[in-house]
């Protein structure tokens, strides 16, 4: 056996290890970080598998997420994963790319550390750089006209379509961009996100996926009695509940000294009146469909059948938000003044069976604000992955419709920065010349992934692409269908600039920030162990002691 | 490469550490990873092999306890197989939902994708990316789905035409142990599926479908009932054993006198406010049982229970009940007898009870166990297949081939397109995908004639294991079937000299059918996509 490593030694209390070599140190380990995501990009990018060690396997081909499952320790490689999962809030999507330039920018600069070039100048560059990539991706993205509906909707169709075409949905990412869109399409103008109800069931179908233009979700847990209710209405009364329907002691804490056996009925009756009342109120405000986000016991359930009326306790509080958005209502705390204007209303209730399961659904909603997007799939872990994919579209559409301006995709954007960038380095004297070219180049680690993924002989088409540059054909980037290069905005691959705007600008800070370390003191709790802080989790944090 | 993630060197010779427990950690990738996942899931496919069609054999799993299952059920061994390796584990989890969504070709589905996996090796040893694959294989399976839509021929039945829809159950249930008594079998699935089945929503609801099993007697015992079985008896030995034209009370209150569900306290001082007490219980247990009677109830279903006392007074008072009956039994019986669950006496009334033609307690052979048998309901929308048979594997196997069965059915109701069986479907797109081959531009052509032999598995399993020789039997098939234009020929797996599928009534759902192929080539999209594996090493304890 090999003598035991030393855990990184700056960690290991002898600050050896400082300056110069941590900062190479530190770029070493972005890139091996890197590594792990490098071939999930592009339409031809492979996916990861990780195993937990409760033996919990997840497919995944978003970064963000493959960046979270690797337990990244090393600290500069935990700024490459904050990157990826701060590019997942904010833009939703590009979370490989940034991850991307971020090591690429890196590696660039390696040389220039080893050579001794101040990193506060490598720094500075890096922001110049930064700022006038931006500014291009600005002036060269093409504004979409929101007045314009079909042709917003097209746009809004190709984006998502761009970022689905690297996923395990690729082949039918024309469904699933239609059905992205349609989903964003529903919601009001602050397009919250969580009003899209996403439900997974497992077999069916990739295409046996609907949208539901209201709100679906499974079959609640139900008593005796339930299969005597109807399960098809039309324009229902919906009342939203907050209430627990059930014959129980109504106060915790309440003790009853009873002083002879008659008083006993009494009791018993009083206990039954109090949700006979309850249940009453809810009849006769006119509701047809009562839904609880606490328990609806039995005894109500029975209720209920005899007078014709569903009931569904225990549902999330999600499906009912989003109950409450499309068909109006209001959740109520209280049985008691239930009115009609509490109360929502939707087109049609139906009960159906999906796949193995029943579910219900709320359609021809009123205010149709909220939607639920019901997936199939083979495996579980396909379906999660699939969630993951229609996330990062909606989250592109999302974004798409806010910031209405693309540029082209498949390395297109890239390639026109690098050109510009390096045009402009010419023109500035000193060191700052050279870091931007670096940084011109680095931005070509994008297309080059895409071409290495694919087995396309990358530096053959990168010197195509920029002999095409060169000449003013600005949108020419890589065309992984046909190993060769065509104009991406032609072949409608666009991409929200917002995506690559955010990608460059996180990825240069990380970079900026990793540079500019120059010692790193650990306090290690006990022994030497890196990992020992870290792996009591939950220790003393947020506890008053 | 594959040694990576293990440790790291930096410049000046130091390791050093990048994720949590790296050198604990298993990482394997690219084409080592993909060909260590198709190995697994071969593995797979060739325990399912033997167990396709009509004269496959079964497996014995034994759990760790010691349990024994013996079954032909694709879903069942993969489950009971617990294999630790991922792939398999996916795998697993195809026949599963599989299973979920159609309730048949579980095995099918398994074979198909490991066969495709298969043929996908060769294919990466010839240097194709898997993508590529992967796309040529989505491209054959949309190809190929769209065939089988144009060779699907619609199935017409009704409640009262029933012999298309008994064929085809009586083909799934060939597979299996019981294929002895198939015919009989098919049908009470039919005739299940039938009762609770709304045919113009195209909905079945399972839950009104209930399948009891008791081990005894033999397979021919197993029945139908419309109605609802109830494994209790009744609560009193000198009860009636059978009451005709019941009318059942369903109770959800117990027979004793009411409590509140506030915490309580009673404090008896005195004998005289003791002797009170008693004599309120008992005018209580008069007033329930008096309260039913009034009703006009002649039986008593409740789902709670009651004290010796209660019950010799509901003797006394020629009350017949049942006491301690399930949630789920309740509301079956509710619906079967169209009565309504009543939660207190109080609310007590004519209009509330069950009605049912006969109420029967049963007993089996010299064991002591009985039965209540509810028949003869005016809505006989909840049914109860009573399966019997000589041991408890017996009966297991029976109960998870009746649920096959009833589960082609329901997807017959739901959609009455069929194709035939006995690989003839299979035989015929291998054959659309293989003449399209030839015209698809690219690598994917090589996807293409792959996906054909895979699909040409199943048709070959199925003559091997009914001891054919493959080969020739499905390559004579193939050629038949281009020959005569026929899609129906498959292969002849119980040699009844013909083979004409339609002749030998063996068919399936287009549904299922559809649903193998899409996901099985789901699946291997799926797999084909990894190229990098980490996997947590050995636990140090």
């Amino acid at each position: 056996m090999a003598p035991a490593p030393i855990f990184l030694a700056f960690a290991s209390g002898d600050n050896d290890v400082r300056g110069k070599q941590l900062v190479i140190s530190n770029i070493n380990a972005c890139q091996i970080v890197a590594d792990a995501v490098r071939t999930t990009l592009g339409p031809r990018g492979m996916d990861k598998m990780m195993v937990d060690s409760n033996g919990k396997a997840v497919i995944s081909n978003d970064g963000a997420t493959i960046m979270k499952l690797l337990d990244v320790v090393h600290p500069a490689g935990k700024m490459l994963v904050d990157i990826a999962k701060s590019q997942d809030a904010e833009v939703g999507d590009g979370t490989t790319s940034v991850v991307l330039f971020a090591a690429e920018f890196l590696k660039q600069v390696k040389n220039f550390i080893e050579e001794g070039v101040h990193p506060q100048v490598i720094i500075k560059s890096f922001r110049k750089a930064t700022e006038l990539a931006v500014e291009k991706i600005k002036e060269l993205a093409i504004k979409v006209r929101k007045d314009d509906v079909a042709g917003l909707r097209s746009v809004l169709e190709r984006c998502a379509s761009t970022t689905l075409s690297s996923k395990l949905l690729s082949a039918n990412r024309d469904f699933f961009s239609k059905m992205a869109v349609d989903a964003v399409m529903v919601l009001d103008e602050l397009l919250p996100l969580d009003m899209i109800g996403i439900k997974k069931i497992t077999g069916g179908n990739l295409e046996d996926s609907l949208l539901v233009s209201g709100v679906a979700f499974k079959k609640a847990f139900s008593y005796a009695g339930f299969q005597m209710q109807p399960k098809h209405f039309k324009n229902p009364l919906i009342s939203i509940l907050n209430i627990e329907l059930e014959l129980k002691s109504e106060k915790e804490n309440a003790e009853i000294r009873v002083e002879n056996v008659e008083e006993y009925q009494k009791i018993v009756d009083a206990e039954w009146q109090i949700l006979y009342d309850k249940l009453q109120s809810i009849h006769d405000s006119g509701a047809k469909v009562v839904l609880s986000k606490l328990p609806i016991g039995d005894v109500a359930t029975q209720w209920f059948a005899d007078r014709d009326m569903f009931c569904a306790g225990r549902i999330p509080i999600d499906d009912l938000k989003r109950i409450q958005k499309s068909c109006g209502g209001s959740m109520q705390t209280s049985a008691q003044k239930l009115t009609k204007e509490v109360l929502g209303t939707c087109g049609d209730f139906e009960e159906r069976q999906v796949g193995g399961e029943r579910y219900n659904f709320f359609t021809e909603c009123p205010l149709t604000k909220a939607c639920t997007l019901v997936l199939r799939g083979g495996t579980e872990q396909f379906i999660d992955e699939m969630e993951r994919s229609l996330h990062d579209a909606i989250m592109i559409v999302r974004r798409a419709l806010k910031h209405d301006a693309v540029v082209a995709g498949g390395g297109a954007i890239e390639m026109e920065l690098s050109k510009y960038l390096r045009d402009f380095a010419r023109t500035i004297p000193g060191k700052q010349q050279l870091i931007i070219s670096a940084y011109a180049r680095a931005l070509e680690c994008i297309p080059r992934q895409l071409c290495d993924n694919a087995g396309f002989d990358s530096t053959n088409i990168l010197n195509e692409l920029r002999q095409k540059h060169a000449q003013g054909a600005k949108w020419f980037g890589i065309n992984v269908f046909t190993e060769g290069i065509a104009d991406n905005y032609a072949a409608c691959i666009w991409e929200p600039s917002l995506v690559k705007i955010n990608a460059l600008t996180a990825a240069s800070e990380a970079c900026c920030q990793i540079l500019s370390v120059d010692e790193l003191i650990k306090h290690s709790k006990g022994g030497n162990e890196y990992e020992a802080p870290d792996a009591l989790p939950g220790r003393g944090r947020g506890r008053p002691g | 490469m594959a040694a990576m993630g293990q440790l790291v060197f930096d410049e000046f010779g130091k390791p050093f550490i990048i994720l949590r427990n790296q050198d604990k950690k298993r990482r394997i990738v690219g084409i080592e990873a993909l060909k260590s996942h198709i190995m697994a899931a071969k593995n797979v496919y060739n325990t399912l092999r033997t167990s396709l069609g009509p004269k496959g054999l079964d497996k014995v799993l034994v759990g760790p306890d010691g349990d024994v299952t013996i079954t032909n059920d694709g879903a069942t061994i993969m489950q009971e197989m617990r294999p630790s390796h991922e792939i398999a584990k996916l795998m697993v989890e195809l026949a599963k939902s599989q299973d979920d969504e159609i309730g048949d070709g579980t095995t099918s589905v398994v074979v198909l994708a490991g066969a495709l996996l298969e043929q996908a090796e060769s294919l990466l040893d010839k240097g194709i990316h898997p993508i590529r694959i992967a796309d040529g294989y989505e491209m054959a399976a949309a190809l190929a789905v769209k065939h089988l839509e144009s060779i699907a021929e619609s199935l017409t039945f009704s409640k009262d035409n029933v012999g298309a829809l008994t064929d085809i159950a009586s083909t799934t249930l060939g597979s299996k142990v019981v294929n002895r008594y198939r015919k009989e079998l098919a049908k009470i699935a039919v005739e299940a599926v039938l009762s609770v089945a709304d045919l113009e929503h195209r909905d079945v609801d399972f839950e009104l479908i209930k399948i009891v099993t008791k081990v005894g007697a033999q397979l021919e015992d197993t029945m139908l009932i419309k109605g609802v079985l109830v494994d209790k008896d009744m609560s009193h030995p000198q009860m009636p054993k059978e009451i005709k034209d019941a009318h059942i009370a369903i109770l959800t209150c117990p027979f004793e006198p009411p409590k509140p569900k506030t915490k309580h306290k009673l404090d008896v001082t005195t004998v005289e406010e003791y002797q009170k007490l008693r004599e309120y219980e008992k005018q209580k247990f008069e007033q329930m049982v008096q309260q039913v009677k009034d009703a006009g109830a002649n039986l008593v279903i409740c789902q709670w229970g009651f004290d010796d006392e209660a019950n010799h007074l509901l003797l006394q008072r020629e009350l017949p009940a049942v006491r301690w009956v399930g949630g789920p039994e309740i509301e079956l019986i509710a619906i079967a007898t169209g009565g309504r669950i009543v939660p207190r006496f109080e609310e007590l009334s004519k209009a509330k009870l069950g009605f049912a033609g006969s109420v029967k307690e049963i007993s089996f052979g010299t064991a002591r166990d009985r039965m209540l048998v509810i028949e003869g309901c005016p809505s006989s929308r909840a049914v109860t297949v009573f399966i019997r048979g000589g041991n408890k594997m017996i009966v297991d196997e029976a109960k998870r081939s009746i649920h096959d069965a009833i589960c082609v059915v329901r997807n017959l109701v739901k959609d009455p397109r069929v194709v035939y069986g006995g690989g003839a479907a299979d035989i015929s797109c291998a054959n659309v995908v293989a003449e399209a081959a030839d015209k698809v531009p690219g690598l994917e052509q090589y996807s293409y004639r792959a996906f054909a032999d895979a699909l040409e598995v199943i048709p070959l399993a199925l003559a091997e294991n009914s001891g054919l020789n493959p080969i020739e039997a499905v390559s004579e098939v193939k050629a038949r079937q281009i020959k005569e234009k026929n899609p129906r020929l498959g292969v002849d797996c119980m040699h009844k000299g013909t083979n004409d599928m339609k002749e030998q009534c063996v068919v399936e759902a287009l549904i299922g059918k559809r649903q193998q192929i899409l996901l099985a080539t789901q699946l291997v999209r799926m797999i084909l996509k990894i190229d990098d594996v980490r996997l947590p090493g050995e636990k140090e304890d």
